[in-house]
């Protein structure tokens, strides 16, 4: 999970968002298990992104389909923001129509997951979102 | 055939009468003779007619309401489609738990009978009861032991967090189980607007249709891909996706 410099901080401080609260608990779950234990939640993109401009986030974890703001909205908003453009997002999603996965990634995603997905995968895209950035 | 009293027949109306009936205008004598007769029962047959014209306005208004058929030909069926899915979904989670709970099982139980098979001579050796060979023996037991458990809570972890990804059925159900309910809810108000037009008048009763796809075409997860080309069918489709693209 380390990248070879061991840049990777375990403490980075993460964001779950999803509106099922089942969701939110399994990629919780998955995260600690990881090894990353400061791990924040929400329940929509329009709560995550008040949280997003107050606090120092240094990831996202989003869900696509949320009743009050999408997760494409959101991730769009975090790039539109010169304060929050930098922070990796990473989509975990049951949309799986092509366009919109390229729509995702031209909107500045750093990794699609499609439901239902494993833990492997989960840890195989953050090793890639961290390699690449670290 | 009476005459009511006080009605009279001018001139002209014998004329006119005289002429529908040379030219064949059966219907237009009969309503001249009616409205002779009994001005009031014309009015009254207007009426009755305009209303019957209506009635049929109405009739046709339904056939031709494609809300309608499209609840009743795509939706409809297309709900039927989206809550077998739920039933298959969550009974898949429910095997896979119990999978993952009925592998555990065994494992948590050689443990148990390796540290029961280890404790006689543990408990000498706690005591200072123990001689050479049965030191000797209980080091290759607890060996043994450290081995089992090593490796089995490692596979214990990987059957607990399968039993952890097995509940993701429900966040996916949820959802489906949303769009149902929004197919219900529309086709309870269709059903009031029925009743309602056949209680008032001919006000048309469109309901706005609801989009199939909402706002960035969210659709929610897929229940029949592998009827259809525009969505991917799994993590490896994804990621062959976006890296033929370039991403």
């Amino acid at each position: 999970m380390f990248s070879p410099e061991g840049a990777l901080d375990k403490n980075m401080k993460v964001l779950v968002v999803d509106d099922f609260s089942t969701m939110r608990r399994i990629v919780k779950n998955l995260l600690r298990d990881l090894g990353f234990t400061n791990i924040s939640e929400a329940d929509d993109g329009s709560t995550a992104l008040p949280m997003l401009k107050e606090g120092s986030f240094d990831f996202v974890v989003t869900d696509w389909n949320m009743p009050g703001m999408q997760g494409i909205d959101l991730l769009k908003a975090i790039r539109a923001d010169a304060n929050l453009s930098h922070i990796p997002v990473l989509l975990i999603t049951a949309e799986a129509k092509k366009e919109q996965i390229v729509m995702a990634a031209q909107a500045g995603v750093n990794g699609y997951i499609v439901k239902p997905f494993t833990a492997a995968t989960l840890n195989a895209k953050l090793d890639k979102i961290f390699e690449r950035l670290g | 055939m009476s005459v009511a009293t006080g009605v009279h027949v001018s001139l002209e109306e014998a004329k006119l009468l005289v002429e529908y009936l040379e030219t064949g205008q059966q219907e237009k004598a009969d309503e001249l003779i009616a409205e002779i007769q009994n001005p009031i029962n014309s009015e009254l047959f207007a009426e009755i007619g305009k209303l019957t014209r209506q009635l049929h306005d109405s009739l046709n208004n339904f056939q031709l309401d494609s809300r309608l058929n499209d609840l009743a030909t795509a939706d409809i069926p297309d709900a039927k489609e989206r809550l077998n899915y739920v039933i298959a979904r969550t009974e898949e989670a429910a095997n896979k738990t119990m999978d993952a709970v009925e592998s555990i099982f065994p494992v948590v139980d050689t443990i148990q009978k390796q540290i029961k098979a280890v404790n006689p001579l543990w408990q000498k050796l706690m005591h200072n009861k123990l001689d050479l060979p049965e030191f000797k023996s209980l080091c290759v037991d607890i060996d043994l032991l450290l081995k089992t458990t090593d490796k089995e809570s490692v596979r214990m972890h990987d059957l607990m967090t399968d039993v952890l990804m097995a509940q993701d059925f429900q966040d996916l159900t949820g959802q489906v189980i949303r769009k149902v309910i929004d197919l219900v809810r529309e086709v309870e108000d269709s059903l009031i607007g029925m009743l309602t037009a056949f209680g008032l008048s001919s006000e048309g009763s469109s309901e706005p249709s609801k989009p199939k796809v909402g706002d960035n075409l969210v659709e929610g997860p897929i229940v029949n891909a592998a009827q259809r080309d525009d969505v991917v069918a799994d993590q490896d489709d994804v990621d062959d996706l976006l890296s033929s693209l370039g991403f």
